[in-house]
């Protein structure tokens, strides 16, 4: 990957990757509400999609490079795997997992890479995965662990 | 006519040009002394409504008027006073709850209109407002009584010896006194979820009946007992002469009053019109807000029956809170209430998606009130080591009388009341407990009374610990291992959340790690086609203003309803289904 447009085409991409599992997800999900939850977390990762199109378009200033300080709760917990039966608590730990493994990714890639212009766009995208994973853990914190 | 009389009018024009007879006031009016009673101040951002001022005045010269939106705690209202009717005795200032009314030392005022008499001290702005002189209530001299009568409790050491109830309860002259500190201001009764009528119940306790304080507090609670050991008592949270002093028991109160009577049919003659006669009514769960629906609604004629999973109703209530805050003799004399209300009840049966589409069809309505069954998983690596329990299955087997074994040792995990029961069930099983919360103390859900009693139990409280791992030893023991955590302030307003402070780790040996970190709704069993209409994306179930779902009939209440989770909150959802049926009824038979 050289261009900035060619790596955001990737960062689009992997958003839509997520949008489209979500919606798998969605579909076979059993358990009450889990439909709803699946497709709300989908239409999320639609918005961060259009957020990245809108920057490539130069419709929307560049990625925020502040760094996001995320309460580091799915760290220590297990990972949860797809199942048709997920409950709210498993649903929002993949998705703290999922945010994890992008932040990873791209803070990988701003590592192997030399041209400054790029390591900004790398890190801008791992500090935008940073804040989708701190909403989950808000949410974690607050409906899953109420009583701890 | 005399010449004299024909002369004075004009003569009378010389006084204007003669000496006066009056002495002229130099330097202006003699200010008023240091704690003169003058023209009333309030300081309108400690003053919370309450109307004791209003209440006292003997000379009616106080109104309580509208000057804000009513909050939980603060009507709204503002004292305004007429000055054609004070008299100055400062009653009012004495007697205020919040020590927000005050009077300045400024007496003289003269206007032409004589509506500007009346204000509303703090609100219309007067000169004198900041005046640092006047009549002040004096310290330590108090019209109410600030002290609450205290409660008998058994002492830390024989309780963990016994399942006996800890608190001992009110003898009949305690419950008068304390009952007597009451200024009647209602602003408890905004606060209950269920607005239960508290000062008049308080006020038949005070006046000597407490027959007639029963049947005040069963017009909308029914099961009062239970509130009166195990209420998160928000009204007391709001008390008038909690501001300055200890709020009113009003847990207390209900308590002494309901353990009274054994027998409360005797005592209850509801009069209520019958309009459910000949409907049927079926109630699945037997908890606060199913067995709430379910005698409301048999009172008024409906043929109700009540299908519980387990084999006794009282929902969490029942399998839940130990006996020692809330004994089955207790929830047994309620129950028998509804029994002899004409209740029926289907024990040990758990209502499963067809049947629930049958009761649909078969009933005028179907109150669903399953609560939630569901324990949060721990999530943490060894959560499925044998030893690592719900703390919610520990308090089931052991309130259904099963032998529960928690070894010598064991760490619970959480802060709610949930933890709180299970580390003082633990201790009472014997073991050394430490409860490990992510959080502060001042953050714990659970009530401050309950962590008090659980500390002065021997319950250890580890704070800001958050768990990284279960292992299991060599031994057969359990290692949790458990992180330190920083309080982080991230969102403006909010309570500060847990960080894990990373590379430290700390290690507690233990035979169980007893996991009560929240619970959720369990509603698989609902059919999708129903499941779909009435769930949120949290799975809980949503209502309307009268109780009903998106599902015509169907009505629901109680923690998988509300974003409380106590039993007040469920009772009160049960009310509004019963409110929402017998409307219903009613214009059906228009
Ligand atoms: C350990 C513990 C301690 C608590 N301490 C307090 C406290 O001190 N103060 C306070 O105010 N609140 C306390 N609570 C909370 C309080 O008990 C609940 O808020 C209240 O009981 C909720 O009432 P509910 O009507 O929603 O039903 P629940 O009490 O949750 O009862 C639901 C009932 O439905 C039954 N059920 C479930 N599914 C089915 C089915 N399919 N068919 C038939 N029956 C079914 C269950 O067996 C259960 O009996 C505590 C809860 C627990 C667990
Ligand atoms: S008694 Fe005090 S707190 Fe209550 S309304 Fe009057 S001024 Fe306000
Ligand atoms: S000073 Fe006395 S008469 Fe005047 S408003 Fe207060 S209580 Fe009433």
């Amino acid at each position: 990957m050289k261009s900035f447009e060619e790596i955001l085409d990737f960062a689009i991409d992997n958003e839509q990757k997520a949008h489209d599992l979500y919606m798998d997800i969605a579909e076979m999900a059993t358990r009450p509400g889990m439909r709803q939850t699946f497709l709300e977390f989908a239409a999320q990762e639609m918005q961060h999609r259009e957020r990245l199109e809108a920057i490539k378009a130069g419709k929307l200033p560049e990625l925020d490079q502040a760094r996001v300080e995320t309460l580091g709760l799915s760290e220590h917990l297990v990972d949860v795997p797809v199942e048709k039966d997920m409950d709210y608590q498993s649903a929002l730990l993949f998705a703290m997992k999922a945010e994890q493994r992008a932040y990873d990714l791209y803070a990988g890639l701003a590592k192997a890479t030399d041209d400054p212009n790029l390591v900004t766009l790398f890190e801008g995208l791992a500090q935008e995965e940073l804040k989708h994973k701190l909403h989950f853990e808000r949410e974690y914190d607050d409906v899953v662990l109420g009583d701890n | 006519m005399s010449l004299k009389y024909t002369i004075a009018p004009f003569s009378a024009w010389l006084q204007a040009v003669s000496k006066p007879f009056t002495v002229p006031v130099t330097g202006g009016p003699r200010p008023g002394a240091p704690r003169y009673r003058g023209w009333h101040i309030n300081d309108v951002e400690k003053c919370i409504g309450c109307g004791t001022c209003s209440a006292i005045c003997q000379n009616e010269a106080i109104d309580m008027v509208p000057v804000d939106d009513p909050v939980v705690g603060d009507s709204g209202l503002r004292p305004k006073i007429d000055y054609g009717r004070c008299c100055w005795c400062a009653l009012c200032v004495d007697v205020c709850p919040s020590g927000s009314l005050g009077m300045s030392n400024e007496y003289v005022w003269a206007d032409t209109d004589a509506d500007v008499f009346r204000y509303i001290p703090g609100v219309d702005e007067k000169p004198w407002d900041d005046s640092e002189l006047g009549w002040r209530r004096e310290e330590g001299f108090e019209l109410v009584d600030h002290d609450r009568v205290p409660m008998g409790m058994l002492d830390p050491d024989e309780r963990t010896q016994t399942w006996a109830e800890v608190v001992i309860g009110y003898t009949e002259e305690q419950a008068r006194v304390e009952a007597s500190r009451c200024v009647d201001c209602g602003l408890c009764v905004a606060a209950c979820p269920a607005h239960m009528h508290i000062p008049d119940y308080i006020g038949a306790i005070r006046d000597g009946d407490d027959a007639r304080a029963v049947q005040i507090i069963y017009d909308n609670n029914a099961m009062p007992e239970m509130c009166g050991k195990v209420c998160t008592r928000r009204c007391e949270s709001v008390c008038s002469i909690g501001v300055q002093g200890d709020p009113l028991a009003i847990r207390w109160l209900k308590r002494y009053a309901t353990e009274r009577f054994d027998n409360l049919a005797e005592v209850l003659q509801p009069q209520v019109e019958r309009v459910g006669e000949g409907r049927t009514v079926a109630v699945i769960g037997g908890g606060p807000s199913g067995l709430t629906v379910a005698y409301y609604l048999a009172i008024r004629g409906f043929e109700v029956t009540v299908h519980e999973a387990l084999p006794q109703v009282g929902g969490a209530t029942f399998f839940g809170i130990p006996r020692y805050r809330f004994p089955m003799s207790s929830l047994e004399k309620q129950v028998d209430l509804l029994k002899s209300a004409g209740v029926k009840f289907v024990l040990n049966h758990r209502v499963d998606g067809d049947e629930l589409t049958r009761m649909l069809a078969e009933n005028d309505a179907v109150f669903m009130g399953v609560g939630l069954m569901k324990p949060m998983a721990l999530r943490a690596p060894g959560e499925d080591l044998p030893g690592v329990i719900p703390a919610l299955d520990m308090l089931r087997e052991q309130n259904l009388g099963h032998e529960v074994d928690v070894g010598e040792k064991v760490v619970v995990v959480g802060g709610g009341n949930v933890a709180i029961d299970a580390s003082r069930i633990s201790r009472r099983l014997g073991a050394e407990v430490t409860i490990a919360y992510r959080r502060r103390v001042v953050d714990m859900p659970a009530d401050d009374e309950e962590i008090e009693d659980a500390e002065a139990e021997g319950v250890e409280i580890v704070t800001q610990a958050i768990p990284l791992r279960v292992e299991a030893t060599e031994d057969g023991k359990l290692d949790f291992v458990w992180g330190p955590a920083e309080m982080v302030q991230e969102e403006e307003g909010k309570r500060p959340r847990p960080k894990l402070i990373e590379g430290v780790e700390n290690h507690l040996v233990v035979d169980r790690v007893i996991v009560a970190i929240g619970q959720g709704p369990d509603l698989d069993w609902l059919p999708t086609e129903i499941s779909e209409k009435i769930c949120n994306k949290w799975g809980y179930i949503e209502v309307d203003e009268t109780g009903m779902t998106a599902v015509e009939g169907l009505y629901a209440g109680g923690d998988l309803v509300n974003d409380t989770a106590d039993a007040i909150s469920a009772i009160a959802d049960g009310l509004r289904a019963v409110n929402g049926i017998v409307d219903k009824t009613r214009a059906q038979h228009v």
